[in-house]
């Protein structure tokens, strides 16, 4: 599939601090893509660059292989989803929803018709005529995406779209992003700082940084093979701690040996370990070798969450089993499990 | 009830202030020097009707120009950094702080100095004591009550709902027309009833700069209450004069929802 959007070397500086560190992405025709990082990393920079707010000091943004660097932003085939909305208080739902088809001088019956189709896809039949200040932040949400797209734009940007809304709603806006997004056939480039989120709603996660990415892939790759610590501690819960690779399938941490399924990092060498705290099973004491004591158990739910100390590390444990702080047991991971990264600055050893 | 307490004093301060003297002027403006009701005063006034509409005239001319220009400034200082918003706005707002009457003076003899240049340099444009020198000192003594609420509104504008705009398609113009000018009619409004209302009635500026010959209704009031000792007629034409206004304010909002609907 053809590249729709490319950033090339983008370069981003604001009062001489720099905000996006020659950046690179290529993001795919229909793709669904997420940037995902702490608050502060450059993702809405990231956006605004490709919406033509923002215009970096170096490097190039292609649309369908064209150079548009140049072009201002309201010449660029691209809406967006503004965080919170950023609605025209002076409109009601339907022109708001009208704005884009109106400036392009659409004819009235067309204008009619776009909007109601639109006011039918997010769910707001009915609406046309109310005050957006009246509207609920889920109902002004909608709003914000029926008015982007109806525009039929090849490339919806949303800046964190769902922040603002409560836990339950967002899991239903997620849905209906997801339906709107293949009913739609467009690429959609989504900025979250909320993992769960990206995970569950992406082709392809983009990991940030302090203006740098992290590691490009799948969800699935993500989330399993954590290109570097910042990206495991990112994505979901690890344990990360510091061991040695001894040969290619066999690393050593707590002085015990373990088999893993990496290799290619040399022999002796140094290096970081990700284990997630659900890929822990719990054993008695007597039956592993790789011992600690329970030192608290919460309980989360689906699972309980134990602390557990062992010679050098404390570990964090997901399991449906509960056991009592000062119990001891022993741990089993099996080398599925082990995730060896190159070693970083700054981990505990 | 606590903030009904809080309001105490404002009613009394608008009764007092406000209430009472125009049932005053109304009392007047209908009785004779004796105290009997009479309408004498009222049709008096048919010999004002032509200062009263050059005043409506001028004060119009001075409204328009104000907002023009006000708009253009308010739109360029809220563009500029802190500083120089302080800047700006001290200046704007310097002038103010000089005696009204030591101003327009001092407007009279630029003029006048004006004037003589002009006829040396065999030049035949009359720029003092004229309609023009009237406006043009309307405008001076006015423009800040324009600026100042139009650019508050301006100031207040969500920088991000112009960007949605753009990222919408629309142009600098369409911006404008769709969103900025829609967005700061309430700056308008209050500016447009700031200007027009005293430039309606104003005395001093019109006897200075229009040279004694460009009266407008405020000198006739000024003119019965002190020098004729006619109070009654000077009542009346208040009366007049109020219920003008507030005819024409209902206009200038009828006006105000047509641009609005007509924006769209
Ligand atoms: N217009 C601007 N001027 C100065 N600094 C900015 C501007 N926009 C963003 N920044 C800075 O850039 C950094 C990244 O911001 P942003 O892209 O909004 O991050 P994110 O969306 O990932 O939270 C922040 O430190 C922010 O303070
Ligand atoms: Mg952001």
């Amino acid at each position: 599939m053809k590249n729709i959007i490319e950033l090339k070397d983008i370069h981003v500086s604001f009062d001489g601090e720099v905000i996006l560190d020659h950046f690179n992405l290529a993001i795919k025709d229909k793709e669904f893509v997420t940037l995902l990082g702490p608050s502060g990393c450059g993702k809405t920079t990231t956006l605004r660059t490709i919406a033509g707010f923002v215009q970096p000091q170096e490097g190039r943004v292609l649309f369908e292989g064209q150079d548009i660097s140049k072009l201002p932003a309201h010449k660029r085939q691209v809406n967006t989803v503004f965080q919170r909305y950023a609605l025209f208080p002076h409109y009601n739902v339907y022109e708001n929803i009208a704005f884009g088809l109106r400036i392009s001088k659409t004819p009235e019956e067309e204008i009619e018709k776009r909007v109601k189709e639109m006011l039918a896809l997010v769910n707001l039949k009915g609406y046309e005529k109310r005050n957006v200040s009246s509207l609920s932040g889920g109902q002004q949400q909608r709003v914000a995406i029926a008015r982007a797209l109806v525009n039929n734009p090849k490339v919806l940007l949303l800046d964190e779209p769902l922040g603002a809304l409560d836990l339950k709603l967002r899991k239903g806006m997620q849905n209906e992003l997801l339906r709107i997004q293949r009913q739609m056939g467009i690429t959609f480039i989504y900025v979250t700082h909320d993992q769960e989120e990206a995970l569950t709603m992406s082709d392809t996660v983009v990991v940030m940084k302090d203006g740098l990415i992290q590691q490009i892939g799948t969800p699935e790759d993500i989330y399993n093979e954590p290109a570097n610590p910042f990206v495991a501690d990112f994505i979901g819960e690890s344990n990360i701690f510091g061991g040695k690779m001894i040969r290619d399938y066999l690393v050593e941490f707590e002085g015990i040996e373990f088999p893993c399924v990496d290799a290619g990092f040399g022999e002796n060498v140094a290096v970081d370990v990700v284990v997630r705290p659900e890929d822990i099973e719990i054993l008695d004491a007597q039956d592993g070798m790789l011992c600690g004591t329970v030192e608290t158990v919460t309980f989360k739910g689906v699972h309980y969450e134990m602390m557990v100390r062992s010679d050098r590390f404390l570990w964090k444990i997901h399991s449906i089993k509960c056991r009592e702080p000062g119990d001891k047991i022993a741990m089993k991971i099996i080398p599925e499990y082990i995730h060896i990264m190159k070693k970083e600055a700054g981990t505990v050893n | 009830m606590k903030k009904k307490l809080i309001a105490v004093p404002y009613y009394v301060w608008a009764a007092v202030f406000i209430v009472v003297p125009l049932l005053m002027i109304a009392y007047s403006a209908f009785t004779d020097t004796q105290g009997n009701f009479t309408l004498d005063n009222i049709v008096q006034i048919g010999k004002y009707w032509p200062v009263m509409l050059r005043s409506v005239l001028y004060a119009l001319v001075a409204t328009v120009c104000c907002l023009v220009l006000g708009y253009l400034l308010a739109y360029f200082m809220a563009q500029q950094s802190e500083r120089t918003k302080t800047l700006l706005m001290i200046l704007l707002m310097l002038p103010m702080w000089i005696n009204f009457v030591l101003r327009t003076q001092a407007m009279q003899d630029l003029l006048d100095l004006l004037q003589n240049w002009l006829r040396l340099a065999d030049i035949p444009l009359q720029v003092s004591n004229n309609p023009f020198a009237v406006v043009l000192g309307l405008i001076y003594n006015y423009l800040p009550f324009m600026v100042l609420p139009i650019y508050t509104s301006l100031e207040k504008l969500d920088r991000r709902v112009i960007e949605a705009a753009e990222d919408l398609g629309a142009n600098r113009f369409n911006v404008f027309r769709k969103v900025i000018l829609p967005l700061t009619m309430p700056g308008i409004g209050s500016g447009v009833i700031m200007v027009f209302v005293p430039t309606i009635s104003t005395f001093v500026i019109s006897e200075k700069l229009g040279g004694a010959k460009h009266n407008l209704i405020g000198n006739v009031i000024q003119e019965q209450f002190l020098q004729v000792y006619n109070p009654n007629v000077g009542a009346a034409i208040s009366l007049v004069m109020l219920v003008l206004i507030l005819f024409i304010l209902i206009i200038f909002s009828a006006l105000d929802e047509e641009t609005k609907e007509g924006l769209l």
